[in-house]
Formats: structure tokens, C-alpha cells, sequence
């Protein structure tokens, strides 16, 4: 095995530890759930792809490769479905937290009830 | 330069095994079910990628087919865990609003 392969693959292993590492301090320090849940995914995705990626270089051009690329296209297919699905969840289950955390969406509906109300007054 | 490979494996795997044990406080720590399924998710990532690492280290083709079959079982507890519970939250809900 030439020294440039392995110095490729220890990089892209090391990138990938470090994704894993920033997602899991961040399902600690993020506050709202949609946050965390952001953040694990991107640990699902990216760490995963790196991690992977550097064991295909180390194993070259052989059916290990083949299998771990794989891996890799089922997981970038699965990882996003699997984290919409939690959100939907989290959506449906607490709903007014959601809205809360949204002030923005909250601020909005209300104005447009006052102004409904508003108009009704008028007429 | 397969030696540096060696030594450097294991470490990752080890800090793999730390992030688990972390991923394991954030489940007991979590106040809300979400947090829990989250970190089902997290645990059979890095579960999955401990097992990649282990093909490499160990030179054995068939743990990669188990990588495979492993992501599939945890994608697939994830979707049966999110449905099951929005269908009890909504069957509790219903009942809420027959009372």
C-alpha cells in the first residue's frame, strides 16, 4: 500500500470522526428538538459518507468497496426518509411547541386574525 | 505504512464506542420521546460504522454484508417507532376529545 493511500484515507476517516463527534455535542447543547434532530442527521449523512469513504480507499479496488459504496447509496437514500419521519412525528406530538419555537409563523397568524377581526368590525 | 492503519483503527473504533455511551446519557437524559427515537437513530449509525471499520481492520469481506443488513433493521425500527406512536398519540387524542 503507497504512503499517499494511507495519509488520503487517515484524513477522510479523521473528517469523519469529527462530524460524528460535532453531531452528538450538538443533540447535548442545542435547546428546541427540531435542532437536535437537525444535527443528528448530519451525523447520519456526512460522517458516514466520510468514514466509509476513507475505508474504500485502504481497501481499493475489490468487492469490500463495492459493498461499502452500497452502504453508502442505501444510507443517503434511508437516513433523510428516516429523519422526516421524526420530525413528523415531533410535529404532531407537540404542536404548540413547535408553533411557540416558530414566533414568527405565530406573530403572523395573529396579526392576520386581528385583521379579520378588524375588518369584521367595520363592516 | 499498514502499521500507522493498526493503530489508528482501534483508536476510531474507541472513540466510536464513547460517542455510543454519550448517545446512551442523551436517551436517558432526554425529556420528550422524540429525543429517544433521535438517538435510537444516532446509536445504529455508529453501530454501523464501527462494523465498517472492523471489515477493514480484520480483512473479512462478510461483515460489510452485515453493515448492510444492520442499516436496513435500523431504518426499519425507526419507521415502525415514529408510526406506532403518532397512531397511539391519535388514538389518545380521539378519546380526549370524546370525553
Amino acid at each position: 500500500m503507497s504512503p499517499a493511500r494511507v495519509i488520503i484515507a487517515i484524513i477522510l476517516i479523521s473528517v469523519g470522526v469529527f462530524f460524528s463527534i460535532v453531531s452528538v455535542l450538538g443533540t447535548f447543547r442545542f435547546k428546541f428538538v427540531l435542532n437536535r434532530m437537525h444535527s443528528a442527521a448530519m451525523g447520519d449523512t456526512l460522517a458516514l459518507l466520510f468514514v466509509l469513504l476513507g475505508l474504500t480507499v485502504i481497501s481499493g479496488l475489490s468487492f469490500t468497496s463495492l459493498k461499502l459504496a452500497v452502504i453508502i447509496i442505501f444510507f443517503w437514500i434511508a437516513s433523510p426518509v428516516s429523519s422526516h419521519l421524526i420530525s413528523n412525528m415531533i410535529a404532531t406530538v407537540d404542536r404548540k411547541k413547535v408553533l411557540d419555537m416558530c414566533e414568527l409563523i405565530e406573530a403572523d397568524n395573529t396579526t392576520k386574525e386581528n385583521k379579520k377581526e378588524q375588518e369584521k368590525e367595520l363592516k | 505504512m499498514e502499521q500507522i492503519l493498526d493503530i489508528f483503527l482501534p483508536v476510531v473504533i474507541a472513540i466510536f464506542i464513547v460517542l455510543i455511551f454519550l448517545c446512551l446519557i442523551r436517551a436517558l437524559k432526554g425529556p420528550e420521546i422524540s429525543d429517544r427515537v433521535i438517538c435510537v437513530n444516532m446509536i445504529g449509525t455508529l453501530v454501523i460504522m464501527i462494523i465498517a471499520v472492523l471489515t477493514v481492520l480484520l480483512g473479512e469481506d462478510w461483515l460489510a454484508d452485515i453493515a448492510a443488513v444492520y442499516a436496513m433493521i435500523s431504518f426499519l425500527a425507526v419507521v415502525v417507532l415514529t408510526k406506532i406512536y403518532i397512531g397511539v398519540y391519535r388514538e389518545k387524542h380521539k378519546e380526549d376529545e370524546n370525553t
